[in-house]
C-alpha cells in the first residue's frame, strides 16, 4: 500500500498527509492471548477489525468473562455510591497493585458481603434505635397525661373533702353527694394503648376512632416538638403522642386494627408511675448501649470504605482495561485448531517495530512456546485516517474534523487552518485592545493548563479550555490587524509617526468642508489615524474593506484550488490536473483574478475608474471601448482574452473527464467483457469483478451527472463565494462601530456629566459592554464566520472530507468513552 | 518609508522567523517543513493585510474631511 503507489509534489509534511497505514493481520496462541491484547492496548496504535460481526454479543467466546467485568463493575459503582453516601471520596494511591483479575473479583465479593453485610446490622440497629427513641417519647408524654390527670384527680378529691369538711353549704348540689363517691369506690376496669402517630393524620386517626368505636373511646394527643425518625421507613416526620382508653376487649382489637392502618406505632405502657420512671431508665441505658454499638459500626464502615477508597482508581481502571480487554478479544476470530486466534486490524506503518516489540514481549511475559505472528495483508479497503497531532493542532484538526474527517491522505487543510483561520478571525475582529484581552484570557488557560486539564470542567469552560490555542493566535491576529485598524478600544493612535493629512492652509477654514490634504508619504503602518471621527471614515473604510475582503478572499480560493492539485499529483490522478484543475484556475483568475488585479491597479494608479462598471460591461458589451473606465492600455484586449478563457473553461471542465474515465474503464476492462465462462475456482473472483465491471458501465451517467454537478458548483460558487467572503468586511465594520458606540456613548457621555457617581456607572456599563458584546459576542460570531470561510468557501475547492476516523484500542483512551456512555 | 522598503522588512522578519523555528525547535524535517509552512503563511497575511491598506491609502480618492464638532 501507499508510498510506491504514490506520487506527491513536494517533500513530506507534518499533518499534510494522514499517517500511511496498513491492515496486519496477527495470529495469536490463545494462552498468551489476553497478555498480548493488553500490551496492544498499552502501545494504543492498532485498530482491531470485527471479524465476528454476525455474531451476537453472547455467541462470542468471551462473553462469560465480559458479564463477569460487568459484574465487577457493578460491585465497584456499588462501592462508589456508598462512599458517596458515607462522604468518603477516592484518592489517588501512588502504591502500584499488580493483582490479577481473579483476585481483584475475589476480593471485591468479599468487600462486598461485608458491606452489605454491615449495612444490614446497621440498619437494624438504626431501627431498634429509634424505635426505643420513640418508646421514651411515649413514656415521657404519656406519663405526663398520668401524672397530671393523678394530681388533677387528687386536687379534686381534696376539693371535694374540703367541701365536705365545710359542711352542707347551700350552693352544694344533691347528685354530686351520690356521684362521686360512687366514682371512687366502683372503678370502672378501663384499658388504654399509647402510641405515636404521623401529625397529618392525627385529625383522621381521631375521628375513625370515634366513629368506630361510637364514641366509647377517650383519646389525648400531645405534639411532639421536634420531628421523630420513623423506624419503619428511616425518614424524619411530624408525629403526634396518643393515649386512647377504652373498655373492652372488642373495642381493643378495633383500636389495634385502626392504629396499624394509620401506621401509629403502639408501645407497651405501664400506669403506675413507679414502674414508668423505671422503664424510663432502663429504655435509656438501652439507648445508650445501642448508641455506641452504632457509633462503632459506623465508624468500622467509614473504615472499609476509606481502605477502598485508596484502591478504587486502580479497581476501576483494571475492570474497565479487562473489560475493554475482553470486549477486543471477542472481536478476534477462533482459529479452526482452536489454538490460535486471529486478529486483524489497522496499523500505521511507523509503528509495525512497536506492534512486533509487544507481541514478542507478551511471548516471553506469558510463557508461551511459539510467539504471535504478524503479517501485512493487502487490501483495497480504505483505510482509516490517523493524523499525528499536538496539543497546539489537534484543536484546528479538530476544526477540520468537525465538517468532516478527510479521506486516507488527502491534503489536509489544517496545515493552513492553523493561521489562516486566526487570520480570518482577526481580520473581522481587529481592535488590538480588545486582542490584549482575548490574549490575557487565552493566556491564563494555557498557564493553567496542567491544573485544568485534571480538573473536571463545565461545558462552556470546557470548550474554551480546549480551543485555548486557537484563542491564542486568534488574539495575537487580532492584536495585529488592531494596529493595522488602529483601533485600541476604538481609539487610533499615532503610533507609526505622524499623519499623512493637514490642513489646506494655517486658518484650516477648508478642513470641515473641503477636507484636508495629504501632505507627507502615506502612513507608514495602518490606516491613518487622522481618518477616525471624520466625514469621511465611513465611505474610506468601507472601500478598503470590501476590496481587502475580496483580495483575501480570491486568495484563499486559489490556495484551495493549489491544494487540489497537490491531491491530483499525490494520487497521480491526471485528469484531475488537466481538466479540472487548470481550468478552474483560469475561470477564477480570469474573472475574480482580474477584479484583485484591478483593485491593485486602481490604488496604485489613482484612477476615477468605475470597477463594477468595467466588471459588468466586461460581460454585457465586451466589445464596447472603455472611456474613462480605462485604467491601463490593452485592457480592452485583455478582458476579451479573459472571458474567452473562461467560457472555454467552463466547456473544459465540464466535458472531457467523464469520457475520458469511460475510455480508461473501457481500457482496463476490454479484455474481460469477451473473456471465456469462468471455472469454478476463478468464480468467486471473476464475480466481484464482473459486478464491479456491470456496476460502473451503468455509472456513466451518474460521473458525468456528477461532474455536471461540480461544474455548475464551481461556476456559480466562484461568484457566490466571492461575494461571500464580503463578510469579513460586513463583521469588521460591525465591530468598530460597536467599539465606537459604546465609547462615545456611554464612556464620553458619563465623563460629561462631570459627576464621579455617573462616571463609575458609565464606566462600569462600558466594561460590562464590552466584555459582554464585543469579547464575547462577537468573539463567537467572528469566529462562526471565520469557520464558514474555512469549511465552505476554501475547502469545497479540494476537501471530499468522507475518511473515517482511526480508533485505535488503547487503554488511555478509556476514560473518553466511560464518559461518553 | 516606501512601500518597497516597508516589504524588504516584512520579507526580512519572515526569514529570521523561519530561521529562528529551524534553531529552536529542530523536530527533523518534515516537522520542520510543517513549521516553515505556518511561518511563511502567517507572514504573507500579514504582509497581504499591511500592503492593502497601505495602497489603499496611497494615492487617495477621497480625503479626510473632519466632523463639524472638532
Amino acid at each position: 500500500m501507499g508510498e510506491i503507489a504514490r506520487g506527491g509534489c513536494c517533500p513530506p509534511m507534518d499533518l499534510f498527509r494522514s499517517e500511511p497505514m496498513q491492515l496486519i493481520q496477527l495470529i495469536i496462541p490463545i494462552e498468551s492471548a489476553h497478555l498480548t491484547v493488553s500490551y496492544l492496548g498499552d502501545l494504543g496504535l492498532l485498530q482491531f477489525k470485527d471479524l465476528n460481526s454476525e455474531k451476537s454479543p453472547f455467541q462470542r467466546t468471551y462473553a462469560a468473562q465480559i458479564k463477569r467485568c460487568g459484574e465487577m463493575a457493578r460491585k465497584l459503582r456499588f462501592f462508589k455510591e456508598q462512599m458517596f453516601k458515607a462522604g468518603v471520596s477516592p484518592k489517588c494511591s501512588t502504591t502500584q497493585f499488580d493483582a490479577n483479575t481473579d483476585d481483584l473479583e475475589i476480593k471485591l465479593t468479599e468487600i462486598e458481603s461485608e458491606l452489605t453485610e454491615m449495612n444490614a446490622n446497621g440498619e437494624k440497629l438504626q431501627r431498634s434505635y429509634n424505635e426505643l427513641l420513640e418508646y421514651k417519647l411515649v413514656l415521657q408524654k404519656a406519663g405526663d397525661f398520668f401524672h397530671s390527670a393523678q394530681s388533677r384527680a387528687i386536687e379534686q378529691q381534696r376539693e371535694y373533702e374540703s367541701r365536705q369538711l365545710s359542711g352542707e353549704s347551700m350552693e352544694t348540689p344533691l347528685l354530686q353527694d351520690q356521684e362521686l363517691p360512687g366514682d371512687s369506690s366502683k372503678p370502672v376496669k378501663l384499658g388504654f394503648l399509647a402510641g405515636l402517630v404521623p401529625r397529618e393524620k392525627s385529625m383522621a386517626f381521631e375521628r375513625i376512632l370515634f366513629r368506630a368505636t361510637r364514641g366509647n373511646v377517650f383519646l389525648r394527643q400531645t405534639s411532639v416538638e421536634d420531628p421523630v425518625t420513623d423506624p419503619v421507613s428511616g425518614e424524619k416526620t411530624e408525629k403526634n403522642v396518643f393515649v386512647v382508653f377504652y373498655a373492652g376487649e372488642k373495642v381493643k382489637a378495633k383500636i389495634l386494627k385502626i392504629c396499624d392502618a394509620f401506621g401509629a406505632n403502639r408501645y407497651p405502657f405501664a400506669e403506675e408511675l413507679v414502674k414508668q420512671a423505671q422503664m424510663i431508665s432502663e429504655v435509656s441505658g438501652k439507648l445508650s448501649e445501642l448508641k455506641a454499638t452504632i457509633d462503632a459500626g459506623l465508624s468500622h464502615r467509614v473504615n472499609l470504605l476509606e481502605n477502598i477508597g485508596t484502591q478504587f482508581e486502580q479497581w476501576n481502571l483494571l475492570a474497565r482495561k479487562e473489560k475493554s480487554i475482553y470486549h477486543t478479544l471477542n472481536m478476534l476470530s477462533l482459529d479452526v485448531t482452536k489454538k490460535c486466534l486471529v486478529a486483524e486490524g489497522w496499523s500505521p506503518v511507523f509503528a509495525i517495530k512497536q506492534v512486533q516489540d509487544a507481541l514478542h514481549r507478551a511471548a516471553i511475559d506469558s510463557n508461551s512456546q511459539v510467539s504471535a505472528i504478524l503479517q501485512v495483508l493487502h487490501t483495497r479497503e480504505l483505510p482509516p485516517t490517523y493524523f499525528r497531532t499536538n496539543k497546539v493542532t489537534s484543536s484546528f484538526q479538530g476544526i477540520i474534523d468537525s465538517y468532516g474527517v478527510a479521506k486516507y491522505q488527502e491534503a489536509n487543510p489544517t496545515v493552513f487552518t492553523v493561521v489562516t483561520f486566526p487570520f480570518l478571525f482577526a481580520v473581522m475582529f481587529g481592535d488590538w485592545g480588545h486582542g490584549i484581552c482575548l490574549l490575557l484570557a487565552a493566556l491564563y488557560f494555557i498557564i493553567r493548563e496542567k491544573k485544568l486539564s485534571s480538573q473536571k470542567l463545565d461545558d462552556i469552560t470546557e470548550m474554551t479550555f480546549g480551543g485555548r490555542y486557537v484563542i491564542f493566535l486568534m488574539s495575537l491576529f487580532s492584536i495585529y490587524t488592531g494596529l493595522i485598524y488602529n483601533e485600541f478600544f476604538s481609539l487610533p493612535f499615532e503610533l507609526f509617526g505622524p499623519s499623512a493629512y493637514e490642513c489646506r492652509d494655517l486658518s484650516c477654514s477648508e478642513a470641515t468642508t473641503i477636507g484636508l490634504i495629504k501632505v507627507r508619504r502615506t502612513y507608514p503602518f495602518g490606516v491613518d489615524p487622522v481618518w477616525h471621527g471624520s466625514r469621511s471614515e465611513l465611505p474610506f473604510l468601507n472601500s478598503l474593506k470590501m476590496k481587502m475582503s475580496i483580495l483575501l478572499g480570491v486568495a484563499q480560493m486559489n490556495l484551495g484550488i493549489v491544494m487540489s492539485y497537490c491531491n491530483a499529483k499525490f494520487f497521480r490522478n491526471n485528469v484531475n490536473v488537466w481538466f479540472q484543475f487548470i481550468p478552474q484556475v483560469i475561470f477564477l483568475n480570469s474573472l475574480f483574478g482580474y477584479l484583485a488585479l484591478l483593485i491593485i491597479v486602481k490604488w496604485c494608479t489613482g484612477s476615477q475608474a468605475d470597477l463594477y462598471h468595467v466588471m459588468i460591461y466586461m460581460f454585457l458589451s465586451p466589445t464596447d471601448d472603455l472611456g474613462e473606465n480605462q485604467l491601463f492600455a490593452g485592457q480592452k484586449n485583455l478582458q476579451l482574452t479573459l472571458l474567452l478563457l473562461a467560457v472555454v473553461a467552463v466547456p473544459w471542465m465540464l466535458l472531457p473527464k467523464p469520457f475520458i474515465l469511460k475510455k480508461q474503464h473501457e481500457a482496463r476492462h476490454g479484455d474481460e467483457s469477451y473473456a471465456p465462462l469462468p471455472n469454478t475456482e476463478e468464480s468467486l473472483q471473476v464475480e466481484s469483478n464482473h459486478d464491479s465491471h456491470g456496476h460502473e458501465e451503468f455509472e456513466f451517467s451518474e460521473i458525468f451527472v456528477h461532474q455536471l454537478i461540480h461544474t455548475i458548483e464551481f461556476v456559480l460558487g466562484a461568484v457566490s463565494n466571492t461575494a461571500s467572503y464580503l463578510r469579513l468586511w460586513a463583521l469588521s465594520l460591525a465591530h468598530s462601530e460597536l467599539s465606537t458606540v459604546f465609547y462615545e456613548k456611554v464612556l464620553l457621555m458619563a465623563w460629561g456629566y462631570n459627576n464621579w457617581i455617573i462616571l463609575i456607572v458609565g464606566l462600569i456599563v462600558f466594561i460590562f459592554a464590552t466584555v459582554g458584546v464585543l469579547l464575547v459576542m462577537e468573539t463567537l460570531s467572528a469566529f462562526l464566520h471565520a469557520l464558514r470561510l474555512h469549511w465552505v468557501e476554501y475547502q469545497n475547492k479540494f476537501y471530499e472530507g468522507d475518511g473515517y476516523k482511526f480508533h485505535p484500542f488503547s487503554f488511555t483512551l478509556l476514560d473518553e468513552e466511560e464518559e461518553i456512555l | 518609508m516606501g512601500f518597497l522598503i516597508t516589504s524588504l522588512i516584512f520579507l526580512v522578519v519572515g526569514i529570521i522567523a523561519c530561521l529562528c523555528t529551524r534553531i529552536c525547535c529542530n523536530r527533523g524535517p518534515s516537522t520542520n517543513l510543517f513549521h516553515l509552512t505556518l511561518v511563511i503563511t502567517a507572514t504573507i497575511c500579514c504582509w497581504m493585510m499591511w500592503a492593502i491598506v497601505y495602497l489603499a491609502q496611497m494615492k487617495p480618492l477621497i480625503v479626510p474631511i473632519l466632523s463639524e464638532g472638532e
